[in-house]
């Protein structure tokens, strides 16, 4: 009964959104997301092979896989200053996905391949709202596939690297000011190389930690589609047809990580994450036709940001744990430069999770991450925009992982 | 007991708010009473735009924009006197469309829209909005100004746009406006005063000379002591600087572009007109000079030194800061000379004077504007009413408005503000004109109207 209530308390409101820090989305594992997103001080499987790959020897199987997926469930409010105009997002719900494999080739190398999406965005505003002409809807998806390596030097220690391919697609429609229901369409693609690499160390049987970073990645579309819907009116002024050339920064991040057993059923664990945001100043965008008129470079004027987390984990028998995390995560955005597209917030996140082990090598992991972006009246000076912006994200998140 | 204090924790992370809601904008009529709202005005009052008076122009005119904010706030129903026609009471509506010039060059341009004009019947039922277009600051006290018979006098003593919904025919705008006893009105006249001398190009052939400064602060204070005598609070406007606006605006003095070639010629043509003038007795040095590139129209000169000449030979060049109007016949420019040279006669072919407001011309209307916004701001000032400066608020468009990713400037069609006409406001301009009112009566009122949402009023209708 108790566990009935525990569960249902932890999953029975799957209410409404997320994306923390900017663009990233760190839900590379659900047992690491009910901790409050901690994973680099932490050798939970094939999942280090996003969190820490100097943790995947500390497995105890020989192989080990994960596979797993959230729900982002996200709403976004906006509320003029001075007016009582007011918009909310309808937006689709986001699937971020991963999936692990990791064999031990010898006791002391591991190797492994990972897929995964740590950065994405999707925002629906209404067709008809006042922000249009600085967005519409994004959809923006990073796909991370990361054949790795690791190695333990000691029994205490392992380090890790892996080779990252970056494949990132983006769409986005914003109005263009002529007759009602213009707009623009663009929509690319961009591959591009990164890494991951970092070290683990268990110094005693209950302490551990780790530091791990992973590699900018800069997502450049060339030869983009561009898509005007406009009165024909206009036609020699913008063509209907269009190609463009855009670049998305994906920034690196630096993590370290401290995870304690404080008794044989409860671990517990604190981690910071700095985040290079500050990369993305601007971000331009460069036509092949009409340049003139269409090209543009958009600041935005990001910085770098330092996430605190704090998760704990209780083990109730063999067969069931309980997670609870939490972070804050504030935001990257500049008050000045805050365009909608991106409505990222000064961010509370809490967080909780269950495990249910059916057998031995197979475990079922359900997360469920909600996340408060602070209320805050932000602008976008370029087009004089101004608003107050709120934002609540339920995810919903489940991992399975099967290890021998 | 751990497991409970998990419970416990589980539920506190699960009993949180799901729906980010934001708190509301707080609306306040500060100390005026929007109860009953009275616009008092011209043709930019009354929402005409794309020279006519139509449907969708009328329903969006900045009054209506105003009183849908004042709504907000304890605002009443307004009523303007509503025409159902898209193409408008009168005919004139331009629209923007394709056309080909005199050379056959196809491009975008304000052409005459087709329809047929609504007519003048009368709309039988009281109204808040007393935009009158055409109406000058006198005509507002002017009995019969309302009356059908008065259309059909030389000169007219009527107008045809009060006709429709004057509640007598003998009645004046101004008795109408009393009798609807309204709590809050706006008043903005005075444009009409100067305008209708600007775009008769400053030549007073239709009657159209600029209202003595005298005159028009005795009828304005009249009129401000009349509309505050209930008791009543409200906004004035002043006069912008009509010479920025798009109709004086959009052809450029210098916009006369030749080749090298076309310049010899032209400059050629000149040496001879100068050299026949000095066989005839008569010296005169043009100075004309023709280069290749931007070069300055040919103008009938009013002011020409030597009288007895025939009209085509009275011509100069026009000086930075002369004004062409809108309205100059662009296919007698583009294959005619006009602005020129006229091949056909083999004489100058100097833009018509009423096309035009030379120095002294634009030096009248820059004066009397200026002196119009004297009298109405102290007239706001010692009534303790709301002022919006559209004087300053127009020169600062000039270089550029921006709202919510919309650019606005004075530029015809593609700045965003004026329809066709280049004298009235589009619908996008009403709202930003209505947020410049609101702007003011917060300020004056310790007032929080909401802002009218610019981009949710439609701009210009391109093809």
């Amino acid at each position: 009964m108790r566990k009935t209530l525990l569960v249902l308390s932890c999953f029975g409101m799957m209410a409404t959104t997320v994306l923390a820090g900017g663009y990233q989305v760190r839900l590379q594992g659900a047992r690491q997301t009910g901790m409050g997103l901690i994973g680099t001080p932490l050798a939970f499987g094939s999942s280090s092979i996003f969190y820490n790959p100097g943790a995947m020897g500390f497995s105890k199987s020989r192989f080990d896989f994960t596979v797993g997926g959230s729900a982002i469930i996200s709403r976004m409010s906006f509320q003029s200053i001075n007016s009582d105009y007011t918009a909310k997002t309808d937006n689709p719900v986001s699937p971020p996905f991963f999936a692990y494999g990791q064999a031990k080739i010898t006791d002391r190398l591991t190797a492994g391949i990972g897929v995964y999406t740590p950065y994405g965005s999707k925002s629906v505003w209404p067709d008809d709202w006042k922000g249009r002409y600085l967005i519409q809807n994004i959809s923006l998806q990073a796909i991370y596939i990361q054949p790795t390596v690791s190695y333990k030097v000691t029994d205490w220690m392992g380090f890790g690297a892996g080779l990252v391919y970056v494949h990132g697609k983006v769409e986005l429609e914003k109005g263009v000011p002529y007759n009602e229901g213009s707009k623009a369409n663009l929509k690319g693609s961009a591959n591009n190389l990164g890494f991951n690499v970092g070290v683990f160390a268990r110094p005693t049987e209950k302490l551990s930690i780790g530091i791990d970073y992973r590699s900018h990645v800069d997502a450049k579309v060339e030869g983009g589609d561009a898509t005007f819907t406009i009165p024909a009116g206009v036609s020699s002024l913008i063509p209907a047809t269009n190609k463009f050339d855009a670049s998305l920064p994906l920034p690196a991040n630096l993590d370290i990580g401290i995870a304690y057993q404080v008794t044989d059923k409860l671990l517990l664990a604190v981690e910071f994450d700095y985040v290079f945001w500050g990369k993305y100043d601007s971000i331009s965008f460069t036509f092949a036709q009409s340049g003139n008129i269409l090209s543009s470079v958009n600041p935005r004027m990001y910085s770098d940001r330092l996430i605190p987390r704090i998760g704990a984990e209780y083990s109730l028998n063999d067969k069931l744990q309980f997670r609870l995390g939490a972070y804050y995560d504030q935001t990257p955005t500049s008050e000045d430069y805050f365009n909608p597209e991106t409505v990222s917030l000064n961010t509370i996140a809490v967080s909780c999770g269950v495990t249910y082990k059916p057998i031995e090598n197979l475990r079922i992991d359900f997360s469920y991450l909600q996340l408060h972006g602070l209320e805050s009246e932000r602008a976008y000076l370029p087009a004089n925009f101004t608003g107050k912006y709120r934002s609540f994200t339920a995810i919903p998140g489940i991992g399975i992982n099967y290890s021998f | 007991m751990k497991t409970r204090i998990l419970i416990f924790a589980i539920f506190s992370v699960v009993l949180v708010a799901c729906q980010p809601e934001i708190d509301e904008f707080q609306a306040s009529k500060g100390n005026a009473d929007f109860t009953k709202y009275v616009a008092i005005g011209n043709s930019l009052t009354s929402g005409y735009a794309d020279a006519a008076l139509y449907h969708s122009a009328q329903a969006n005119s900045y009054p209506a924009i105003m009183a849908a904010q004042f709504a907000k706030v304890g605002g009443g129903n307004f009523i303007q006197p509503v025409v159902n026609s898209e193409y408008g009471v009168l005919s004139g509506k331009r629209v923007l469309d394709f056309a080909a010039d005199c050379k056959g060059v196809v491009g975008l341009s304000p052409v005459p829209a087709t329809g047929t004009p609504e007519g003048l019947a009368h709309v039988g039922y009281a109204v808040n909005n007393f935009g009158v277009p055409g109406a000058k600051s006198y005509h507002l006290l002017a009995q019969n100004y309302g009356n059908p018979a008065g259309l059909v006098t030389t000169p007219m003593t009527a107008n045809p746009y009060f006709v429709r919904f004057a509640s007598s025919p003998s009645i004046s705008v101004m008795e109408d406006v009393m009798a609807a006893q309204g709590t809050f009105f706006s008043l903005w006249v005075g444009n009409n005063d100067i305008l209708g001398y600007a775009t008769a190009g400053g030549e007073n052939t239709q009657g159209d000379s600029i209202t003595p400064v005298n005159f028009f602060s005795v009828i304005y204070n009249g009129l401000v002591s009349t509309l505050t005598s209930t008791g009543a609070k409200g906004v004035l406007a002043n006069i912008p600087d009509i010479t920025e606006i798009p109709f004086f605006t959009t052809v450029t003095y210098n916009g006369l572009v030749l080749t090298a070639e076309q310049a010899v010629q032209l400059n050629g043509a000149y040496a001879q007109v100068e050299a026949y003038l000095a066989s005839i007795g008569v010296p005169y040095q043009y100075n004309f000079n023709f280069q290749a590139g931007a070069n300055a129209f040919v103008i009938e000169d009013r002011n020409f030194p030597i009288a007895a000449l025939p009209k085509a030979l009275k011509v100069r060049q026009i000086q930075p800061g002369e004004l062409i109007l809108l309205t100059v016949p662009q296919d007698s420019m583009k294959c005619y000379g006009m602005g020129s040279f006229s091949t056909a006669a083999l004489m100058p072919f100097g833009i018509p004077q009423n096309y035009v407001l030379d120095a002294q011309e634009v030096a009248i209307i820059n004066n009397a504007t200026a002196a119009y916004n004297v009298v109405i701001k102290a007239a706001a000032e010692s009534k303790g009413l709301a002022l919006a400066d559209m004087n300053s608020h127009l020169r600062n468009l000039k270089s550029g408005l921006i709202y919510d990713g919309l650019t606005f400037t004075t530029t015809f069609v593609t700045g965003g503000v004026f329809s066709l006409d280049g004298v009235h406001l589009n619908q996008q301009g009403a709202a930003v004109v209505a947020n410049f009112f609101i702007d003011a009566i917060n300020k004056t009122y310790s007032a929080s109207v909401p802002k009218a949402e610019v981009t949710q009023y439609p701009g210009i209708l391109f093809p």
